[in-house]
C-alpha cells in the first residue's frame, strides 16, 4: 500500500469524525473531537503501527491546541490529530496515555506548562516544574497571548 | 501499611553522573535486586522552546545548536528540516552531502564517547582510553570542515554555511583512512572480548513490546528488534543516495546496544567516504537563498546518535516561529528504564542507565556518597567488581 492509499483509507474510515484536514507530502494534519480522540489514537497506534513522536500544545487567540504527532516509520508519514480546547480558563481533554503508554511524559508536560487537564491520565502530576523554585500561580507557558 | 524490611530506596541524583540534565532516579531495591524505578526530570529546564519563539529563524538555529554539546549537528539539522518542511524547500546536492558528512562524523564521535564511558563504568578503562584517543581525529576533521571542534555552525535554511573545498577534502581523506582502520580495530576488539560479552549479555533487557509501547527510538529500540531509523524511513539530505545498512538486533540487552553502536560506526565511516568521494565531483552552490517562510506548519527530524530528534515549527508568515517544539531522543528513551531496570542486580543498574546513551558531563560527581552513610552504595565500584569477578572466572587469574 503506498502512502496516498494509506492516507485515503484513513480519511475514509473516520469520515465525519475529522475536520479541517491539511494534506502535505508525508504530512496529514487534522482536527478531531475530544470524544473521538482516544479511538483515533488507538487506531493510529495499534492498528496502523505508528509511533508517537511527541505532542505539542500551542496557545492561539481563541483556544489551546494540542497536536499529537504520530510517525508511521515504514513510510515516513506523519499523522497529526489536533484538539482545539475552546475553554481556555479550564482546559480539559481526554488523555491518550491509557491507549498509548509513551504519551505519559508529554501529557504531564502539557499539564505542567499549559494547564491542560488530561482525564484518565494514570499520573496527573507536574513533570518539569515540579520542584520549581517559585510558587507558580499559573502554568509557565499559559497566558502569553492576551 | 506493613513495611517490608528488605525493601530499600536508593536515590540517585538529582545531580546524576550519567545524564546531561540533572535528574533524579529513585531505585527501589529488595536485597540486591532492583524491583522498581521512578524518575523525576526538570532540574535543568532552560526554556529553549520559549526563547526560540522570541528569535528569528536564523537565530533559532544558533540557539538549538546549544541544547546539547554532543548533538550539536542533530538539533540544528532537525530544526532546518522543520523550517524547510513548511514550504518544501529543496537544498542543493552539494549541501546535502556536506550535511550528511557532518552528521555521520558526529555519530562516530558520539558513539566513541559512549563506548569509552561504558567501558569505564564496568571497569574497562583500556576501552575508554582507546575510544577517546580515536575520537580526537574526528574532532580534528570537524575542525577542518567547520573551524570548530564542537558547535559547528554549519546548518542554514536551504543549505549549509561553509563549503568543503578540494584542499579540505585532501586534508580529510588521510585522517579518514586512519580512523577507519582504528574504528575497525576497536570494533573487533570489543566484539570479540569474552569478558565484555559475559558482563553485558542479558543485562537490562528491553523487550520489543516495551520498546514499541514506550515509543523508544534509536539504538535503544533497534537493539530490541524495532527497525526504525529516520535516515532510512524518511531519507533526506544525502541519505537518499548513500549506500548504508540499518543495524537491528533482537535481544534488547546492553550488549546488543553496544553491538549496534559499534556496527553503526563502521557504517558511518563508509558513508563519510561516500560523501567525500561525491564532494570531489559534485559541483554547484551550497545554499539556496530562502527569503521568507510562509505561514504553516513543519516537522523536521534527524536520526541523532541517540535516536530521533524531533522539531515542530508553526509559522505565521513573519520572521519567527510562533511555536517551536523540540523533543530530544532521551526524552522518550529514559522512560524505558521502567521496563529495563526491573529485576536486575544493583551492580548492573549503572550500565543499564548508561545504555540509552544519555549525555554525560559530570561523570564522577554524584557517586561520592560512599563512606558518608553506613548504607551508602558506590555504584561504580559494584559495577567494576562484577566485571572483575567475571574476568577471573574466564581467565582464571
Amino acid at each position: 500500500m503506498d502512502r496516498s492509499d494509506r492516507t485515503d483509507d484513513f480519511l475514509k474510515k473516520f469520515k465525519g469524525k475529522i475536520q479541517n484536514v491539511i494534506r502535505k507530502p508525508k504530512r496529514l494534519y487534522f482536527e478531531v473531537n475530544n470524544e473521538d480522540l482516544r479511538e483515533i489514537a488507538k487506531y493510529i497506534f495499534h492498528d496502523m503501527g505508528c509511533r508517537l513522536s511527541t505532542a505539542t500544545a500551542t496557545e492561539v487567540y481563541d483556544a489551546i491546541e494540542v497536536l499529537y504527532q504520530f510517525s508511521h516509520d515504514p513510510s515516513g508519514c506523519y499523522f497529526c490529530p489536533r484538539i482545539r480546547i475552546k475553554d481556555k480558563k479550564n482546559p480539559v481533554m481526554n488523555s491518550i496515555t491509557p491507549v498509548v503508554r509513551g504519551a505519559e511524559w508529554i501529557e504531564r508536560e502539557m499539564f505542567d506548562f499549559w494547564g491542560v487537564t488530561f482525564l484518565d491520565h494514570p499520573r496527573p502530576e507536574r513533570l518539569l516544574a515540579r520542584e520549581h523554585p517559585k510558587n507558580l500561580d499559573k502554568p509557565l507557558r499559559f497566558g502569553r497571548i492576551s | 501499611m506493613k513495611l517490608n524490611e528488605n525493601i530499600n530506596h536508593v536515590p540517585v541524583g538529582p545531580f546524576h553522573p550519567l545524564l546531561e540534565e540533572a535528574e533524579y532516579f529513585n531505585l527501589t531495591v529488595e536485597g540486591e535486586t532492583v524491583v522498581d524505578i521512578d524518575m523525576d526530570i526538570g532540574w535543568m529546564h532552560r526554556g529553549h522552546e520559549f526563547i526560540s519563539e522570541q528569535k528569528t529563524f536564523t537565530q533559532s538555529i544558533f540557539l538549538v545548536e546549544r541544547i546539547c554539546g554532543i548533538c550539536s549537528t542533530s538539533h540544528p539539522l532537525a530544526c532546518v528540516h522543520a523550517f524547510e518542511d513548511v514550504d518544501n524547500t529543496e537544498i542543493p546536492e552539494r549541501a546535502a552531502y556536506i550535511r550528511s558528512l557532518v552528521g555521520e562524523l558526529e555519530r562516530i564521535h558520539s558513539h566513541l564517547l559512549w563506548l569509552g564511558l561504558a567501558g569505564h563504568f564496568i571497569g574497562y578503562d583500556t576501552l575508554w582510553m582507546w575510544s577517546w584517543k580515536y575520537r580526537e581525529p574526528v574532532l580534528q576533521m570537524m575542525e577542518i570542515i567547520s573551524g570548530n571542534r564542537n558547535h559547528y555552525g554549519m546548518m542554514r535554511i536551504g543549505g549549509v554555511a561553509r563549503d568543503v573545498n578540494p584542499d579540505r577534502i585532501n586534508a580529510l581523506l588521510p585522517i579518514l583512512d586512519m580512523l577507519e582502520k582504528k574504528v575497525n580495530m576497536i570494533v573487533a576488539a570489543a566484539k570479540d572480548d569474552p569478558v565484555l560479552k559475559s558482563r553485558l549479555k542479558g543485562v537490562g533487557v528491553l523487550t520489543k513490546k516495551d520498546a514499541i509501547e514506550m515509543c523508544a527510538t534509536g539504538p535503544t529500540s533497534r537493539a530490541s528488534g524495532v527497525p526504525g531509523d529516520v535516515r532510512a524511513d524518511e531519507p533526506n539530505d544525502a541519505y537518499r543516495w548513500l549506500d548504508f545498512q540499518v543495524i537491528v538486533t533482537e535481544n534488547g540487552d546492553v550488549w546488543d546496544k553496544l553491538v549496534i553502536r559499534l556496527l553503526e560506526m563502521l557504517e558511518s565511516t563508509k558513508m563519510c567516504r561516500q560523501c567525500l568521494d561525491k564532494l570531489t565531483t559534485a559541483k554547484g552552490p551550497i545554499l539556496n537563498d530562502v527569503k521568507e517562510i510562509s505561514a504553516g506548519e513543519g516537522i523536521g527530524r534527524y536520526e541523532a546518535p541517540r535516536g530521533e530528534v524531533f522539531h515542530y515549527v508553526r509559522t505565521d508568515g513573519t520572521n519567527r516561529a510562533i511555536r517551536h517544539k523540540v523533543r530530544a531522543p532521551s526524552y522518550v528513551n529514559i522512560p524505558t528504564f521502567k521496563a529495563s531496570c526491573k529485576g536486575i542486580p544493583i551492580a548492573d543498574a549503572l550500565i543499564t542507565l548508561a545504555s540509552v546513551d544519555p549525555c554525560y558531563c559530570c561523570t564522577e560527581r554524584a557517586l561520592r556518597v560512599k563512606g558518608e552513610h553506613p548504607n551508602a552504595i558506590d555504584f561504580l565500584k559494584q559495577s567494576r567488581d562484577k566485571t572483575e569477578r567475571i574476568r577471573r572466572e574466564i581467565h582464571g587469574h
